[in-house]
């Protein structure tokens, strides 16, 4: 790499401390001041979106990484081998951000640990947590490769790679049922609100609605990652491999509409459709910018043959996955809890920090460690080893 | 069940709103003081003036209660008695019973650093010693009785019955799936501020579909990914035996030794 001379502070830079030290405040208002402080959370809202952005999305958006294995390792889609890495990658940081949302979401987070000891099996969120455990501890060993090929004790190394890939499938298929249990149980999560949810997002099936909608969200945050990381980190995916993948979101997002109407006609919603309520607004921008707007998109050659073009139909479906997300979890309680819920700052201070956290991890992983191919050879460093021969493959 | 099911007969006509039964209740459970307008951390049970009647608001004591249900480290049980009780010694603050119950009456202590859940627990120490709740025990016009769940819901229905003033229907009795807390008035109970439900199924058994879904689901889709991964398998073997016999037909292509 040129060594250019850079300035110190660069425009990012300012942005990344300024997050940072809105997070630090943050932090210091909702552990020493109090939640009045650092929340608008209430007796009526006593989820905010700490659970509605940290927690749902969080999870919903890490679903690329079982996704793109399954494709691979279970599936024998070879071409894509080398987008396994960066989406694992994704959902292991996705998993670990949602992992640290709790400690601000929980009232008593030192005392978490109860939820394995005093465990309630008739619980969903016992399930989601169960899910959230095992699935982090998937994503360990499943990215632990990545770390391990970077190690300079050669003995260590060969044993755990050994051992890895004659591991690999069973860990994949683990990971993959996993992953799909916890993405329907945060939709199971919302069934006991029967009566609280809005009939727009209320269906018996919200399970499904949560497994279906995760996926191509989860695809969209791929082709996202790997954009960016093309454009700012100098590595080299093929763009056509990243078209491909968007291209299974369009089909992911018209099986979600129809299985949706279809649904939610079924299940009473219809009437509601067409009403002059907030809730219907709300339902109709999340249909617009998670299903219609992208799938108009996908299919415009114009745009797909562009790769900034792919990059922001993703982009839109996510906005879209969001705004279903916050619908289901916040604007369909509206109605029945009149709690008239807007996140305070010091929240939403929280849920960028988390997210810029991610981002930074990834960016140094994919700098540091072989997780896409590299155009530029980065200078090793001392005590990283050779090449890994995955993200070369 | 060896005990018998206590429950409280809250009878709306007869309640002249004189607050009394809300400071006792204050005075049970440590935070004397006013009667608030709201239930809050400290107002475990309220008396509110809706549509011209006094309704007392509190834990309903579900038979089959949806926070408990919910609870992720099960601090929330039904008792044999009837009340619906809450160990603050396990609760990790994950505030899901103030999402899950129906009614909206678990209210949390958001101005504390370590904060708990709050809500009625029908005076469960008081019930065990054989009293009984304070409210109940503080009611100068018997608006509210305590007694066996049996005979109270006998004597809803007979006041329903033989006094045409009533409404014929007894809230509590099979909403949810039933409650230790029984109301009768005589005005419709959804202009009064009730949750009038669809159905009487009991909320837990709505999440409990939904889980008792997931090992089936998980067996046969752990099977067919199992399936399509021999099917991936066989079909690499095949091509690379395919692959292999080409070598052999043209040795000149390579040294297999190096191939494989």
């Amino acid at each position: 790499m040129e060594a250019t001379k850079k300035p110190l502070f660069t425009m990012w830079r300012l942005i990344l401390v300024a997050i940072f030290s809105a997070g630090a405040v943050a932090t210091y208002l909702r552990f020493v001041v109090g939640w009045h402080a650092a929340t608008n959370l209430s007796d009526a809202q006593p989820w905010g979106v700490w659970v509605g952005l940290s927690t749902l999305c969080g999870v919903g958006l890490s679903a690329g990484g079982f996704a793109t294995a399954a494709a691979v390792y279970l599936l024998g889609m070879e071409r894509y081998r080398p987008i396994v890495r960066p989406a694992i990658l994704i959902a292991y940081l996705g998993y670990l951000s949602v992992c640290a949302g709790y400690v601000y979401e929980l009232g008593l987070p030192w005392l978490a640990w109860h939820a394995f000891i005093y465990y309630n099996p008739h619980s969903v969120l016992f399930d989601v947590c169960f899910c959230i455990l095992a699935y982090t501890t998937v994503l360990t060993i499943e990215f632990a490769p990545a770390i391990v090929e970077k190690l300079p004790w050669k003995g260590f190394r060969d044993t755990f790679m050994h051992w890895h890939h004659r591991l690999a499938v069973a860990v994949v298929l683990a990971g993959v049922l996993l992953s799909s249990m916890h993405q329907s149980f945060l939709g199971g999560l919302f069934l006991i609100f029967k009566g609280k949810i809005y009939p727009l997002w209320y269906t018996p099936h919200l399970t499904t609605m949560f497994y279906l909608s995760a996926i191509p969200a989860g695809l969209a945050m791929v082709v996202i990652a790997l954009y960016l990381s093309n454009r700012s980190l100098g590595t080299k995916v093929d763009p056509e491999i990243i078209k491909e993948v968007a291209w299974v979101i369009s089909p992911m997002l018209v099986l979600n509409l129809v299985w949706r109407m279809v649904d939610l006609v079924k299940h009473g919603g219809g009437p509601y459709l067409f009403l002059k309520r907030p809730e219907t607004a709300y339902f109709w921008l999340e249909i617009a910018l998670f299903i219609v707007i992208p799938v108009v998109m996908f299919n415009n050659r114009k745009i797909m043959n562009r790769p900034e073009g792919v990059y922001w139909t993703s982009a839109v479906v996510i906005a879209g996955f969001l705004t279903n997300r916050i619908n289901v979890s916040i604007n369909s309680l509206e109605r029945a809890t009149q709690a008239n819920y807007f996140p305070k700052w010091p929240e939403m201070a929280i849920v960028v920090m988390m997210i810029t956290g991610t981002v930074l991890v990834f960016r140094w992983a994919v700098i540091y460690l072989d997780i896409l191919p590299k155009r530029v050879k980065v200078p090793t460093k001392r005590w990283m080893a050779n090449a890994g021969v995955a993200a070369n493959a | 069940m060896a005990t018998t099911q206590k429950a409280l007969l809250i009878d709306i006509t007869k309640c002249i709103g004189c607050q009394t039964c809300a400071s006792a209740c204050k005075e049970a459970h440590g935070t004397p003081g006013d009667p608030e307008p709201r239930l809050s951390e400290t107002a475990l049970t309220v008396v509110q003036e809706k549509d011209g009647k006094f309704v007392r608001k509190q834990c309903m004591h579900c038979e089959e209660p949806a926070c408990a249900s919910a609870c992720l480290v099960g601090a929330i049980t039904k008792s044999a008695q009837g009340p619906v009780v809450y160990d603050k010694s396990k609760c990790v603050g994950c505030r899901y019973c103030m999402m899950a119950c129906p009614h909206s009456i678990p209210r949390y202590e958001w101005s504390k650093l370590a904060p708990y859940m709050k809500k009625c627990d029908m005076c469960s120490e008081r019930v065990a010693a054989g009293k009984p709740t304070a409210c109940a025990e503080a009611c100068p016009v018997q608006a509210t009785i305590f007694g066996d769940r049996d005979e109270i819901l006998l004597e809803a229905r007979k006041r329903v019955v033989n006094d045409p003033k009533y409404v014929p229907h007894i809230y509590g009795e099979r909403e949810y799936g039933g409650s230790n807390m029984l109301f009768i008035s005589d005005v419709e109970f959804d202009k009064l501020g009730f949750v009038i439900p669809k159905d009487d199924l009991p909320l837990p058994d709505v999440s409990k579909a939904a889980l008792d879904e997931a090992p089936m689901v998980v067996l046969v889709g752990g099977t067919m990914l199992a399936g399509l991964y021999w099917i991936t398998n066989r079909r690499r073997e095949v091509l690379m035996a395919e692959a292999q016999k080409k070598t052999l037909r043209f040795p000149v292509m390579g040294d297999p030794e190096e191939r494989s």
